[in-house]
């Protein structure tokens, strides 16, 4: 037991090491710790919507005509809406939507591209070829416009809205993946592995894929915010989640149309749009600072 | 008619970013020329041929071309009044119709108005057979007896006087421009008797019409010289144009907004009924809604009240049946259901679902917050008896086509509005109620030949016996309410709002949200 420990202590150390070093550079970066806290808080808000607020059924879509457009005071925070909600409430169960269409448009898109580019860089040739104007296809249409065509198509819910989403985003991580693939290939590990027999899969799944995560995590932590704004979009035009389900973009979309008499009801879902993307972009930033010394130092 | 609302996508929304970002360079340029009517609108204006136009384009169409007859605002004591006609007499059959037209009157390409340009007219509106041409459906012939004499031979007796008043489709215009074709029109030209002439035209952002100085009316100091339409689709956008004076006249703001407007010295904000409803098709053919008995309990379980004061803060009436309130053919008499929701579990209870335990689904059109907030107050009052009500948003093409599809899978309720294309009951009973072997707008699909024979027999009898027509058009009414084939919501009221120093303005719910701008003066 501590022999097995020990070796792979031993035989992990200059990555335990490096972990150690990438942690406190990240606790010195004040705004990537600010983002993940801020990030932290909306997800806790989404996942403990019901306890975090009086009015759960309000955040599940219940009217409360009585109450219509109160401005924001005590009782509600955040004033109410067009049917008399917590606006607050709406907010934190508009997270469980929002977030969950970020988190699962990247893990969608990372799970298809990655592979995919893998393939592409390390056999080169036709299979190249046949995937990467695969990605060109789709990345021919306007990212937006290609979603909004694949949700109308499918028909509009939550999970239409994410896999539309999703299919716009996968080429790009094909590309970032085959990218790096290409100067791994020729890489001595690789061609050591290779030259001692082991099999292609095992390089790819062993050598290849762990070495490529890193720039792969810093897009998909960046992407996650832009994949907010584009379920948000989504919403806005009918396209992604159904009513009663509160969602941010939806929220916008209702209520820019009372923005000039009562702002508090687009207001507070549209800030939470703004502060949650940046803080994933900002997070983004903080994790390639971090894992690339090289090009912080570069830029500073 | 139907899908006023249908405007969608993205591109709309930019596109109208697009133009609200040009528009402080129209609103001023409108200011310093002195006799410029604004009219802002929230939606395009698709088609400018005179036989195919059938949606907001009556906006425009109105100052430009003339019918026979017009349809009188509510209050007249007659239904019409002359347009290019001045006197018209009917045969006792109902099944002759003779229009004396006016003398003097000149189209805008100075060919005179004769009885053979009325004929070749609405001849080519109804061999072209598109946007309301069904309307003429009964003419079997047209005769011109001398210049200025028309004759219309029926081949079934039917409302020839309020057919030819038609919002759609019943233009009169000069053959000879009509003879350049639908592009010619489009491109923004026109062949009309109007007070205006259609001067430039921008698709998607605007339409300019300017005065035509031979109009048989004549002009008198202090009436417009143009008119300016603009497309501005943020209602924000719209009320800061009012507010400002950049625009004359615009429409659909927050229902929220209309008491600040209303305090504003500068806007005038005139509110009447529109010939509109809001109504939810029952799907008569799909267990559990083909039992009326569910479908009574679903008509009581609708909260009206919180629709009506909430939703529509006042602004529209509880339907009494489908002929919207004001119109002929419409009676305060008939009966409503109520929100009674021990009412709606007795009735479910007989049925056989004393607990509720289905699942309905509304569909409506995307991006329409009524039909949205309606669902979604039906939805919570719903849960209570145990029924579970799915709000889904579709753009009214996927909808509609859905509805068409196969009625035994189709959406349970089905959201739209209707306005009549001409004035008479039968358009919302005929259309929405009688029974089709395929499916158009008959959502519901509500089949009953005793309701058909009876507004059958009232449209015939529209032309010659007026009276007995609305009694029985108000019987079959009493009918549909019985059978519950639809949720009767509300019949809307119209807000419009002009600049307080603009006089002579008179609302006509039979041409939706029309100004008449000869009528106007600053």
């Amino acid at each position: 037991m501590q022999r097995w420990l020990g070796d792979i202590i031993r035989r992990n150390e200059a990555r335990l090491l490096e972990y150690r070093r990438m942690g406190r550079a990240f606790r010195r970066d004040v705004l990537a710790v600010a983002s993940l806290i801020v990030i932290i808080a909306f997800a806790l808000g989404a996942i403990f919507a019901p306890w975090l607020t009086p009015y759960p059924e309000q955040g599940e879509g219940e009217p409360n005509l009585s109450e219509k457009f109160s401005p924001p005071s005590p009782e509600h925070p955040f004033g109410t809406d067009n049917l008399g909600r917590d606006v607050l409430a709406r907010v934190l169960y508009g997270g469980r939507s929002s977030l969950s269409i970020g988190l699962m448009v990247v893990v969608i898109a990372v799970a298809i591209g990655t592979p995919l580019g893998a393939l592409a860089g390390y056999f080169g040739g036709w299979v190249d070829e046949l995937i990467m104007r695969v990605t060109d296809m789709f990345l021919a249409f306007p990212p937006l416009l290609l979603a909004i065509a694949i949700a109308s198509a499918l028909g509009n819910s939550f999970t239409n809205a994410m896999l539309a989403i999703a299919i716009t985003w996968w080429p790009w991580y094909t590309r970032l993946v085959r990218a790096q693939t290409l100067s791994l290939r020729e890489r001595e590990f690789v061609a050591a592995a290779r030259g001692m027999g082991v099999r292609t899969p095992t390089i790819i799944a062993r050598h290849i894929l762990p070495n490529v995560m890193t720039p792969v995590l810093v897009q998909a932590t960046s992407d996650i915010g832009s994949a907010i704004l584009t379920g948000a979009a989504m919403s806005f035009i009918g396209l992604g989640v159904r009513p009663p389900t509160a969602d941010w973009g939806a929220m916008v979309s209702t209520g820019r149309v009372y923005f000039l008499g009562q702002p508090w009801f687009a207001a507070f879902p549209g800030l939470a749009i703004f502060l949650v993307t940046l803080a994933f972009n900002l997070l983004g930033d903080g994790i390639r600072d971090v894992a690339d010394p090289q090009t912080r130092r570069s830029v500073q | 008619m139907f899908g006023k609302y249908g405007r969608v996508t993205g591109l709309v929304a930019m596109l109208a970013l697009m133009v609200a970002a040009s528009i402080p360079v129209g609103g001023q340029a409108a200011a310093q020329a002195e006799n410029v009517f604004v009219y802002v609108m929230d939606s395009t204006i698709p088609e400018l041929d005179p036989s195919i136009d059938f949606s907001n384009e009556v906006v425009v169409m109105t100052n430009v071309y003339e019918p026979l007859v017009w349809y009188n605002p509510p209050g007249s004591e007659e239904l019409v009044s002359p347009g290019l006609a001045t006197s018209w007499d009917v045969s006792d059959d109902g099944m002759t119709w003779t229009f004396h037209l006016r003398e003097g009157v000149t189209f805008h390409d100075g060919t005179p108005l004769t009885a053979e340009a009325v004929k070749q007219s609405i001849e080519r509106t109804i061999e072209m057979g598109q946007g309301a041409s069904f309307i003429w459906w009964p003419v079997e012939e047209i005769n011109a007896v001398d210049d200025l004499t028309v004759e219309f031979k029926l081949s079934y007796p039917a409302p020839l006087d309020l057919i030819a008043s038609s919002a759609y489709g019943a233009w009169i215009f000069s053959p000879q421009a009509a003879e350049n074709g639908t592009e010619w029109f489009n491109e923004g030209h026109d062949g009309g008797t109007g007070p205006y002439m259609i001067q430039s035209r921008e698709r998607g952002q605007n339409l300019v019409l300017t005065r035509y100085e031979d109009y048989w009316g004549g002009w008198e100091e202090g009436q417009f010289d143009t008119v300016v339409f603009l497309i501005v689709e943020d209602p924000l956008v719209r009320q800061q144009m009012i507010e400002a004076g950049e625009a004359d006249f615009t429409l659909r703001l927050p229902l929220e907004n209309v008491e600040t407007l209303d305090d504003n010295p500068d806007v005038n904000v005139v509110i009447f009924q529109s010939y509109q409803n809001l109504l939810g098709f029952f799907n008569t053919r799909k267990p559990p809604l083909d039992d009326v008995r569910v479908r009574q309990a679903l008509s009581y379980a609708y909260p009206y009240d919180q629709l009506i004061n909430d939703v529509m803060m006042g602004y529209a009436v509880q339907a009494h049946g489908p002929v919207p309130t004001g119109m002929w053919g419409h009676s305060d008499d008939l009966p409503q259901y109520t929100y009674d929701l021990d009412r709606a579990r007795e009735l479910l209870a007989e049925a056989g679902y004393p607990d509720g335990g289905f699942e309905l689904v509304w569909t409506y059109n995307t991006g329409n917050l009524d039909e949205e907030q309606a669902g979604e107050i039906y939805r919570a009052s719903l849960a209570e008896l145990g029924i579970e009500l799915t709000l889904q948003p579709m753009t009214w093409e996927a909808q509609w086509d859905w509805a068409l599809s196969d009625p035994e899978n189709a959406q349970d309720i089905f959201v739209m509005y209707w306005w009549p294309t001409y004035v008479t009951p039968y358009d919302f009973l005929f259309n929405m109620f009688h029974s089709e072997e395929e499916p158009l707008f008959n959502l519901g699909y509500y089949n009953n030949p005793d309701f058909d024979e009876l507004i059958d027999q009232a449209d015939a009898l529209t032309g010659t016996d007026r009276e007995r027509a609305e009694e029985l058009f108000i019987q079959a009414q009493e009918m549909l309410i019985e059978d519950a084939p639809a949720l009767f919501l509300y019949d809307e009221m119209n807000i419009h709002y002009l600049r307080s120093d603009i006089t002579g303005y008179v609302p006509n719910p039979a041409y939706a949200n029309v100004v008449f701008v000869y009528q106007l003066r600053r």
